[in-house]
């Protein structure tokens, strides 16, 4: 009866969050309806040798033009030149000469068609893999990675977010799931907020407390409620004991300053580094969100100025989680909601576009140098290898080792990870 | 000099021509003697368009397709005694005889795109500014680099790319000024290459760190006035930064002591791409486009006499407008911008025949 949600739990909830942050912690803990048809996560073994995911999320729509799937020469390709990568045959950007060099780790989905080319429905079709439901609200990909992955016993936050610029800002949904799974947030700041102990209480006072506080739920546990769900309440207090003993964490003040100098002095590097400590220190699953790559005007400008930093972070990170020995057990997806036009406009701008455009995966699960599918030479229409944000969905999910067809059963309806009718990619699969 | 004494009337500007041509047109240059308007930009032709011809224009057509001697976007164009200089996103300038197409020289300009052109008056000297943050003078009969002018940096206050997107001559072709993204304005000497002076003017420049974490902006547009004081264009603090959303904006500035003198701008949210200053009409004219639509924008001396900031009229051109040039004794403003070329009027349009009649 672990996974079992019943309505009396809802009243709990408020008190899972810390100053607004989900810490999580209550595995018991769900809504109504919930159940899981698996008991023992999917992920159970390979939790063993601790699967991470890091999401980049480059929020507001990067161009594939002048990142993975450059035209040089056509019209619609703009005035940048691509560069020959180290796997035969393919060229990405010349705004990408690092990556360009590390393209044997990364594969390129270069085919996507997702059709919806406004900001907050493509994230979110994005973000879930599942278009929008009246009657059911799916969870962020990240979520449910974050409850399949999750470590048994950890003090750490399962999922971290960081978005700290305000545009286009999402908070990860947990839709139907619990809200434990959430992520931890760091939107103001790279530290988490309220979590220093209150000026005159002592680490050891505040140890006190929570012994005292733990004693009560127990005798309230054996008097009034079920034991799983004071395991779940205590789990969330370890959880918090944990975020506040692992404030060093977020400090980057403690990496040496040859590793902070590569990552870089811009804000995307600095989130990056993070990542890297959170993931290395056994967060499972964790997300940037490097805003805001809408160039409706001046789209050339912005982007010689976003991607060139884009592609040093993005080759460093991959650099030092290899070098970390986590390369290959971590997963790293750089995502948006969609692409940009092939058509320019007056204003040397590139608007929205749905219909034709590419993501990158490298690291766990990943066949580095694959590229699949191909956009017609104008980049207007994918030509062949066609893929859906279910099939990405899918494809994360199956890279991570977790069954995509895998259920949960909500109310009634017994509901895939990844919708129905998708199909993992598998040329980028290893 | 006031509104009054101005000879050209802006009030009654009026698009009369249109010229297709693919892309966008980035560089403009203007053949006094014949009259031939020249412009390129992404597919990297260049096109020609007669700006004197026999009979009236019609409303639209078809620009010239000349010559195409470079493998990308051309940025920009200068007129020198028959020949056309080019620059290039293909690092090079390239020196084409008009009359023929054929290609005279080509220099392997900058490491990095090159981005505008400047002659110097009087010098036989071209200036050019790359994306490798050099201004370089060049003897233009020989075509040989004679300085290699560095102060703009290559990364932003924030770490990100810079770019270096202005330049222009003193009307005596003493002195060159250079202006990048941030803000940043440098005045050099022409002969000898070395750095005047220098001094930000960092309303031009928004970076937004607080909702995108990234920048828009940079002085696009620089020009002398006949009394050496320089003009500067761009755009005003962006509200969003995903596009040009910000007040069209000129400031003109005292180089030698770095103090702004005036300023001029308007509601209509715009940045100016190119700015011309006409000493026999005393009229700046500003041209861009953004948010509020495509601008041409035109102040008289009540600007420098810091009577008002806003401009004494405003046209809407077709499209944004890249470059544009004017011609003396036709007395039409010539631009290049998205899908062609545009030819303005000044005079009152011709009154329309009554068809039943």
């Amino acid at each position: 009866m672990k996974n079992v949600c019943v309505p009396a739990e809802h009243a709990l909830h408020r008190r899972l969050f810390l100053g607004g942050l989900l810490t999580g912690g209550a595995a018991a803990l769900s809504v109504p309806g919930v159940s899981f048809a698996a008991d023992v996560p999917a992920a159970e073994k390979l939790r063993k040798d601790q699967k991470r995911v890091l999401f980049i999320w480059l929020a507001g729509g990067s161009s594939q033009f002048e990142m993975w799937d450059p035209k040089p020469g056509r019209e619609t390709g703009g005035p940048f030149r691509a560069i020959q990568t180290s796997v035969s045959g393919y060229q990405v950007c010349e705004l990408m000469p690092k990556l360009a060099t590390r393209m044997n780790n990364i594969a390129v989905v270069r085919s996507l068609n997702t059709k919806i080319s406004e900001h907050f429905q493509a994230a979110d079709l994005i973000s879930s893999g599942w278009p929008k439901e009246p009657a059911l609200e799916h969870p962020e990909i990240g979520v449910v990675l974050a409850k399949e992955l999750a470590l048994q016993n950890s003090k750490l936050p399962d999922y971290v977010s960081l978005f700290t610029t305000s545009e286009g800002r999402r908070r990860p949904s947990p839709g139907f799931l619990s809200r434990r799974h959430a992520p931890l947030l760091l939107e103001g700041s790279l530290r988490p907020s309220n979590i220093e102990l209150p000026a005159g209480l002592s680490d050891t006072q505040h140890l006190e407390r929570d012994r005292l506080r733990a004693a009560l739920s127990l005798d309230f546990a054996k008097e009034r409620a079920g034991n799983d769900l004071i395991q779940g309440y205590n789990e969330a207090y370890a959880r918090v004991r944990g975020l506040m003993s692992s404030d060093e964490l977020f400090d980057l003040e403690k990496e040496p300053t040859p590793v902070r100098e590569r990552y870089g002095s811009t804000p995307f590097g600095r989130h990056c580094l993070l990542a890297r400590r959170l993931l290395e220190a056994g967060v499972p699953v964790v997300k940037v969100a490097r805003g805001f790559w809408d160039s409706h005007h001046d789209n050339f400008e912005s982007h010689r100025e976003l991607v060139p930093d884009f592609d040093n972070v993005l080759s460093v990170l991959l650099d030092d989680l290899d070098e970390r020995g986590l390369l290959s057990s971590t997963l790293v997806i750089v995502l948006s909601e969609f692409g940009r036009t092939p058509k320019i406009n007056q204003d040397v701008g590139r608007d929205h576009f749905a219909d034709a455009w590419s993501c990158a995966l490298a690291g766990c699960g990943i066949r580095g140098g694959a590229i699949h599918g191909e956009t017609n030479e104008d980049g207007t229409a994918v030509k062949s290898g066609e893929a859906s944000a279910a099939d990405i969905a899918a494809t994360i999910f199956h890279a991570a080792g977790i069954d995509p067809q895998k259920h949960y059963q909500v109310g009634q309806r017994p509901v895939p990870l990844a919708k129905e009718d998708s199909q993992p990619i598998k040329t980028v699969l290893s | 000099m006031s509104a009054a004494e101005t000879k050209l009337d802006v009030k009654l500007a009026r698009l009369i021509h249109t010229a297709e041509a693919p892309g966008i047109l980035y560089g403009s240059c203007f053949d006094s003697t014949t009259g031939k308007y020249y412009a390129a930009g992404a597919d990297g032709y260049v096109y020609c368009l007669n700006a004197r011809p026999a009979e009236p224009f019609a409303e639209k057509g078809k620009a010239e397709q000349k010559w195409r001697h470079h493998d990308n976007y051309v940025a920009a164009l200068a007129w020198h005694a028959g020949v056309v200089i080019s620059a290039g996103y293909d690092r090079r300038i390239v020196w084409t005889k008009a009359d023929s197409g054929e290609k005279l020289r080509e220099v392997g300009a900058h490491d990095g795109w090159v981005r505008k052109l400047a002659l110097l008056p009087n010098q036989s000297r071209l200036a050019s500014i790359g994306d490798d943050m050099l201004l370089k003078i060049w003897d233009l009969p020989t075509g040989e680099c004679i300085h290699r002018c560095v102060k703009h940096q290559p990364l932003t206050p924030e770490g990100f790319t810079n770019a270096l997107y202005a330049v222009a001559a003193s009307s005596d072709g003493k002195f060159v000024a250079t202006a990048d993204r941030c803000g940043l304005v440098c005045v050099w000497d022409a002969v000898t290459g070395q750095l005047q002076q220098h001094f930000k003017a960092e309303t031009f420049y928004t970076f937004d760190a607080e909702k995108r974490a990234r920048a828009i902006g940079g002085i696009r547009a620089l020009c002398f006035l006949p009394d050496g004081q320089l003009v500067l264009g761009g755009i005003g603090q962006v509200s969003n930064v995903d596009g040009f959303v910000g007040p069209c904006r000129v400031e003109v500035w005292n180089w030698q002591e770095a103090k702004r003198v005036a300023m001029g701008t308007d509601k209509h949210q715009a940045i100016f791409n190119h700015l011309e200053y006409l000493p026999a009409e005393k009229l700046l004219i500003g041209g861009g486009g953004g948010d509020g639509g495509p601008l041409l924008a035109f102040w008289n001396a009540d600007l420098l006499e810091k009577k008002t900031e806003a401009p004494l009229s405003k046209a809407k051109p077709k499209s944004h407008i890249q470059h544009f040039a004017f011609d003396p004794v036709s007395q039409q403003l010539l631009a290049a911008g998205h899908n062609g070329m545009q030819v303005w009027s000044f005079t009152p349009a011709p009154p329309k025949v009554d068809e039943k009649k």
